[in-house]
C-alpha cells in the first residue's frame, strides 16, 4: 500500500530505509584521544573527587598552601575583633581608658613590660585591689574577663594590645597563655602587690 | 543495534551511569553534610534563618525571583597580598631604593614592574598593599626578606575575580553557603545583581521593602519591576503605622494614604537581609579584614 | 512531488494511520494551542522589561511567574506532546502495523493536556518550585507522568508489532527517548518536588542533571531520531552511512548525559570538570549526525517548495548550531564571560524553537494530510509559517546571543552593572519582535490544525446524522 512515489528507491512500501555501514575509524580515534585529553584535564583539575576542593584550586593540596596561617597578622586582627568586643567597653577602642571606670592601656607600664606573666593574670584572674597605672592609683574590681576566653583569642588580645596605640612589646601566643593557665592555681583577685611578687 | 532489548541496555547503562554520577554520588558525598566551623574562629557555619526568612525563601521561590537573580559568587583565582604594616627604622624613600633594588632577584624580577607602580607616588602612608601574586611562595619570599630588615608586613589570602572586584562577595560560594535552603535558588541569569551577599550590603528592612515597592526611588538606573502587589495602600488610621514606607516625589501615596507591606513582602525582606556569605572556610579560605563593626 | 498537495490522489490514506487519527488529533491539536499560549505568555512576560511597571500591581504575569510558565508551556505543553505524536507515527508507519492500544494513547493525551493546564495554573498562582524546567508542583506530574507512560506502552507495543525486525536509526533515537524521559522526570520529582529534599547544593546538582538530560540528551534523541526518518524519505535515497549514525546514538547517550554541571557551580570541583569534558566529547555525535545528514541530503532532488523538507533542513542546521553553542558554555574560558547572561537563554530557546520545533513542524504538515486523508484546508499557510518560523527565531535568537556576549563582556571587565543591563536591554527589543513573529507562525499552524479537525468531526457528525435519519430498508416478511 504505497503511498510515496519514491517507492521505486524504496523497496519496502515508500518507507525510509538505511545502508548498512560500520563507524569510520578516524571517528573512533578522534573520540579515543579526545578521551585521554578529557583524563588528563580531569587529573590536573578536578582535585580528584575531594569534597574541599572547589575550581579555581586544582588539588587539595594547592588548598592547603593558601589556608591563611593563624601567623601574626591573622592574630592581630582576631585580637582587635576580640578586644574590641570584650574589653574595648571599659578600656575604651582607643586604650586610653574611661576615668572612673578602668585605667589606660596605651602607656601603660604592665602591658609593655618585657615578659607578659604578670599581665596575663590580670584579665584571667580579675583585679580586687590597690594597682598604680602610669603614676595613678586605682583601686577597682575587675572580673575575670579572659577567663572565659579560649587560649588563642586570650593570646591574640595582649599581643594586639602589646602593639596598638604606640605600645611596642612582644606577642604572645596561646603556647604561653597554655602554660600560664596551668601554672595558674585557684582563682583569685589581683592586686598591685601580688602581681609585683610574680615573676615578670 | 539490532534489537529493541539492545536499545533498550544501551540507553539504560548510559543513562544508569550518569545517574550514579550525578545524583547518586553527590548524595552520598553532599548530602549527610552538616555545619562545619569557620576557618580560623570557633564559630558554625552556615547559621539556621529565623522563621520570618524561612517564610520569605518561599516568597523568593513563589514570585520567580530567581529569574533575574542569582544567588552565587564565582572567584576565579586567589592571591596573595604582602601589606606593609611597619617600617621599623626605615625611611620611606629607603624603603623604595631597597624594592626597587630586588628586581635583579630571578624570583622577584617579573614583579619589578608592579612594584615600582605600586611604590610610585607614596609618601609613607600605612599599611600598604606592596604586591599581589598567586604564586604562595614569591609573597613568602618577599615577606621573608622585609622581615629580615625590619620591616613588618601582612600576608593576606584573597580571593579575586570579576563578582568580587564588584564588591558582591569576598569569597566564592560553595555548597555550605546552602545548607539551609529549600529549595536552592541559584539562578542562572543576571537581569538584576547578584544576591548572595545583599544581607550584608543592605543591612536596612526599610530600604529593602522600599526596593521592593519602587526600585526606582532606590536607585535611579533600576530596571527592576516594582512589586505593588506585595504592599497595600490603605488610609492612614488614626495615627501612621510604624511599618509604612517614607516615600516622597512621584512614588509617594496620595495625601491621606500610607504604604505598608504585607506579611509576604516583610517576610521576604527579613530573608533579603539574611543572605550572608562571607565567612572564611577551608574550602574557600581568604583573610578576613579585621572586623571594625 | 509535493506531499502538501491532495493526497488522495495517491490513494487516500491507508488503515494504519486511520487508527492513528484520533490519538494524534488530541496530541497536535493540544500542542498547537499550548504553542501559541506558550509564545503569547512569554511576550507578555518580557514586556516586563520593556515596561517595568506593566505589572507591578498583577502577581500572575510578574516577570518570574509568567517567564516560568511560558517556558514549560513550550516545552511540556508543545514539544513533549507533538514529538510523541509524531513518534507514535513513525513507529506505526515503520511496523506497518496500526497503532496498539489507540485508547491508551488517547486517555495519555488528555491527562497530560489536563497536567500542562494545572501546572501552567500553579505556576501564575505562586505554586511553583522553584527548580528551572521543573516547575509544575507534584500535582501537575504526576499528571504528566502518567499521560507519558500510557503513551511509551503504546508506542513500545507498537514497536513491538512490527513485521520487519530490522532497527533503523530513527527506531534507536526514538526508542531510547521511551526510556530516558520516565527515568529523569522521575528521579528529578522525588528529589526534588518531594517534602524530603536532599539537603543543599545536591538540589541543584539533580536539577542541573534533569535539565541537561531533558532539554540537550532527550531533545537531541527526539529531534535527531523524527529527522533521520523524514530525511531519506524526503531525499528518496536510503540513510547514509549508518555506521555514523550508531556511533553518534552511542555517544550521545553515553557522553551526552554527563553534561549539564555550570563550570562555577558552587559544587566540588570534579562534578563541573566531568561536565566540561562530556562536552568536549559531545562534539562527536554533533558532527557525525551532521555527516549522516548532508550525505543523505546532497544529491537528492529536493526544491524548497516542499515546505517541510526546508523545515526539517533549517532544524538540522539549528540542531548543529546549538550543539555547539551549548558545547561552548563549559568551557571555563567561555562560561567565565558568559554565564549568567542572555546567552543562555538564549541557547536553550534556540534548542526548543529553532531545532526541535522546526523539525516537528515539518512532521505535522508532512503527517496531517495523510492522517485525515484530507489536504491541509490552508496549504499556502504551511509556507507562510515556516518563512515566519525561520524569521522568527533567528531575530529571537540572534539578538540574544549577541546581547548576552556584550553583556557577559562588560561585567567581566568590572563595568557599571547599570550598563550591562542597558545593554542586553537594547538587544532584548529586537528580539521580542522575533517572539511576535513566532506566535503569528504558530496561530498559522493552529489555524490549520483546528479547521482539519473541525472538518473531519462535521464529517463524522454528517455522516452520523445521514446513518440516523435514513429509510429504513424494509424486506419482505415470510409469514
Amino acid at each position: 500500500m504505497s503511498d510515496e512515489n519514491k517507492s521505486s528507491s524504496n523497496p519496502s512500501g515508500g518507507e525510509p530505509t538505511a545502508t548498512r555501514s560500520t563507524a569510520p575509524m578516524w571517528i573512533i580515534v578522534t573520540t579515543l584521544v579526545l578521551l585521554f585529553v578529557g583524563g588528563y584535564y580531569f587529573d590536573q583539575h578536578s582535585g580528584w573527587f575531594n569534597k574541599k576542593v572547589y575550581a579555581p584550586y586544582s588539588s587539595a593540596e594547592q588548598l592547603e598552601a593558601f589556608q591563611p596561617k593563624s601567623g601574626e597578622a591573622a592574630a592581630l586582627a582576631r585580637g582587635k575583633v576580640v578586644y574590641e568586643s570584650v574589653c574595648g567597653i571599659c578600656h575604651g577602642a582607643d586604650g586610653m581608658g574611661k576615668p572612673g571606670q578602668a585605667p589606660l592601656l596605651a602607656g601603660s607600664e604592665w602591658v609593655t613590660a618585657k615578659g607578659f606573666n604578670r599581665l596575663a593574670h590580670i584579665p584571667l584572674m580579675g583585679v580586687g585591689g590597690p594597682l598604680k597605672v602610669a603614676g595613678k592609683d586605682w583601686n577597682m574590681n575587675m572580673a575575670a574577663m579572659g577567663a572565659a576566653l579560649p587560649d588563642d583569642d586570650l593570646a591574640a588580645v595582649l599581643t594586639y594590645i602589646r602593639g596598638a596605640w604606640g605600645n611596642k612589646a612582644s606577642p604572645v601566643t596561646g603556647e604561653d597563655i597554655k602554660k600560664i593557665r596551668a601554672n595558674m592555681g585557684s582563682p583569685k583577685a589581683m592586686t598591685g602587690d601580688m602581681l609585683m611578687a610574680m615573676p615578670e | 543495534m539490532k534489537t529493541g532489548v539492545s536499545v533498550f541496555i544501551a540507553a539504560f547503562a548510559a543513562l544508569g551511569a550518569s545517574w550514579c554520577g550525578f545524583v547518586l554520588a553527590p548524595s552520598l558525598q553532599l548530602g549527610g553534610a552538616g555545619q562545619q566551623t569557620v576557618l580560623n574562629g570557633s564559630d558554625t557555619y552556615p547559621i539556621q534563618r529565623t522563621g520570618d526568612a524561612t517564610l520569605g525563601a518561599q516568597v523568593y521561590r513563589a514570585n520567580g525571583c530567581v529569574a533575574c537573580h542569582t544567588e552565587q559568587v564565582r572567584q576565579t583565582g586567589v592571591a596573595c597580598e604582602v601589606t606593609l604594616t611597619s617600617l621599623g627604622v626605615h625611611k620611606p624613600a629607603d624603603f623604595v631604593d631597597y624594592v626597587r633594588s630586588l628586581s635583579v632577584l630571578p624570583k622577584l624580577a617579573p614583579y619589578t614592574n608592579a612594584l615600582n607602580a605600586s611604590l610610585k607616588d607614596w609618601t609613607g602612608e600605612l599599611p600598604k598593599t606592596l604586591m599581589t601574586s598567586s604564586d604562595k611562595e614569591i609573597a613568602t619570599e618577599m615577606a621573608d626578606r622585609l622581615k629580615a630588615i625590619g620591616i613588618k608586613s601582612e600576608t593576606r589570602i584573597v580571593a579575586t575575580g570579576a563578582d568580587i572586584a564588584r564588591g558582591w562577595g569576598l569569597r566564592q560560594s560553595v555548597a555550605a553557603d546552602y545548607l539551609y535552603d529549600q529549595p536552592v535558588q541559584l539562578g542562572s541569569l543576571r537581569a538584576g545583581p547578584d544576591l548572595a551577599n545583599i544581607g550584608t550590603r543592605v543591612l536596612d528592612a526599610k530600604l529593602q521593602l522600599q526596593h521592593l515597592y519602587a526600585p526606582k526611588s532606590v536607585l535611579k538606573d533600576s530596571t527592576m519591576p516594582p512589586f505593588r502587589y506585595l504592599f497595600e495602600v490603605r488610609k492612614i488610621g488614626s495615627a501612621p503605622s510604624p511599618d509604612a514606607l517614607t516615600l516622597t516625589g512621584e512614588f509617594a501615596p496620595p495625601a491621606g494614604f500610607e504604604v505598608v507591606p504585607t506579611t509576604d513582602a516583610k517576610h521576604l525582606a527579613a530573608y533579603l537581609l539574611s543572605l550572608k556569605s562571607d565567612a572564611p572556610l577551608y574550602e574557600a579560605p581568604f583573610t578576613p579584614v579585621t572586623a571594625a563593626k | 512531488m509535493n506531499p502538501t498537495e491532495n493526497p488522495t490522489s495517491i490513494g487516500g490514506t491507508n488503515a494504519n494511520d486511520a487508527s492513528c487519527r484520533v490519538p494524534l488529533l488530541a496530541l497536535f491539536g493540544g500542542a498547537a494551542l499550548w504553542l501559541v499560549a506558550g509564545l503569547a505568555l512569554g511576550i507578555v512576560a518580557v514586556m516586563t522589561f520593556h515596561k517595568p511597571d506593566m505589572f507591578a500591581d498583577c502577581a500572575f504575569l510578574t516577570y518570574g511567574r509568567a517567564q516560568a510558565a511560558a517556558n514549560d508551556l513550550l516545552l511540556y505543553g508543545f514539544v513533549i506532546p507533538a514529538a510523541l505524536g509524531v513518534m507514535l507515527w513513525i513507529f506505526s508507519r515503520l511496523s506497518q502495523a496500526p497503532l496498539a492500544l489507540p485508547l491508551a494513547a488517547v486517555a495519555a493525551a488528555h491527562l497530560w493536556h489536563l497536567g500542562v493546564l494545572v501546572g501552567t495554573i500553579s505556576i501564575l498562582l505562586g505554586d511553583s518550585t522553584g527548580h528551572p524546567w521543573l516547575e509544575y508542583p507534584r500535582a501537575a506530574a504526576v499528571l504528566l507522568f502518567a499521560g507519558f507512560m500510557l503513551i511509551a506502552v503504546t508506542a513500545a507495543a507498537t514497536f513491538g508489532f512490527r513485521s520487519q525486525r530490522e532497527l533503523l536509526p530513527a527506531h534507536w533515537f526514538l526508542f531510547a527517548a521511551l526510556l530516558v524521559f520516565p527515568w529523569i522526570y522521575s528521579t528529578a520529582n522525588l528529589f526534588l518536588v518531594s517534602n524530603h529534599m536532599p539537603r543543599g547544593v545536591v538540589q541543584a546538582i539533580i536539577g542541573w542533571w534533569f535539565a541537561n538530560n531533558l532539554l540537550f540528551v532527550w531533545l537531541s534523541l527526539v529531534g535527531v531520531g523524527i529527522a533521520f526518518y523524514f530525511i531519506p524519505k524526503l531525499a528518496g535515497k536510503p540513510l547514509a552511512q549508518t555506521g555514523y549514525a550508531l556511533f553518534a546514538f552511542l555517544t550521545l547517550i553515553f557522553f551526552g548525559t554527563w553534561s549539564g554541571i555550570p563550570t562555577n557551580a558552587p559544587v566540588p570541583a570534579w562534578l563541573p570538570v566531568l561536565s566540561s569534558v562530556a562536552s568536549a566529547l559531545v562534539l562527536v555525535p554533533i558532527v557525525a549526525i551532521l555527516i549522516v545528514t548532508l550525505k543523505t541530503l546532497c544529491g537528492a532532488n529536493i526544491v524548497c517548495q516542499n515546505d517541510i523538507s526546508c523545515f526539517i533542513k533549517f532544524g538540522m542546521a539549528s540542531f548543529v548550531a546549538s550543539g555547539l553553542l551549548y558545547v561552548s558554555q563549559f568551557c571555563p574560558q567561555y562560561s567565565r564571560v558568559l554565564d549568567f547572561t542572555w546567552f543562555g537563554v538564549a541557547e536553550s530557546q534556540f534548542q526548543l524553537l529553532g531545532f526541535v520545533s522546526m523539525i516537528l513542524f515539518g512532521a505535522i504538515y508532512y503527517i496531517l494530510p495523510r492522517l485525515m486523508g484530507t489536504a491541509l484546508p490552508f496549504p499556502k499557510f504551511a509556507t507562510l509559517h515556516f518563512w515566519f518560523a525561520m524569521a522568527g527565531v533567528l531575530l529571537f535568537v540572534v539578538p540574544l546571543f549577541i546581547g548576552g556576549m556584550k553583556q557577559g563582556h562588560l561585567l567581566a571587565n568590572g563595568a557599571p552593572f547599570a550598563e550591562s543591563s542597558a545593554v542586553a536591554l537594547k538587544f532584548l527589543r529586537i528580539s521580542t519582535t522575533g517572539q511576535l513573529i513566532m506566535l503569528l507562525g504558530a496561530l498559522l499552524l493552529t489555524l490549520n490544525i483546528l479547521v482539519m479537525t473541525l472538518k473531519w468531526k462535521l464529517g463524522l457528525a454528517k455522516a452520523l446524522f445521514a446513518a440516523v435519519t435514513a429509510p429504513l430498508e424494509t424486506s419482505e416478511v415470510k409469514s
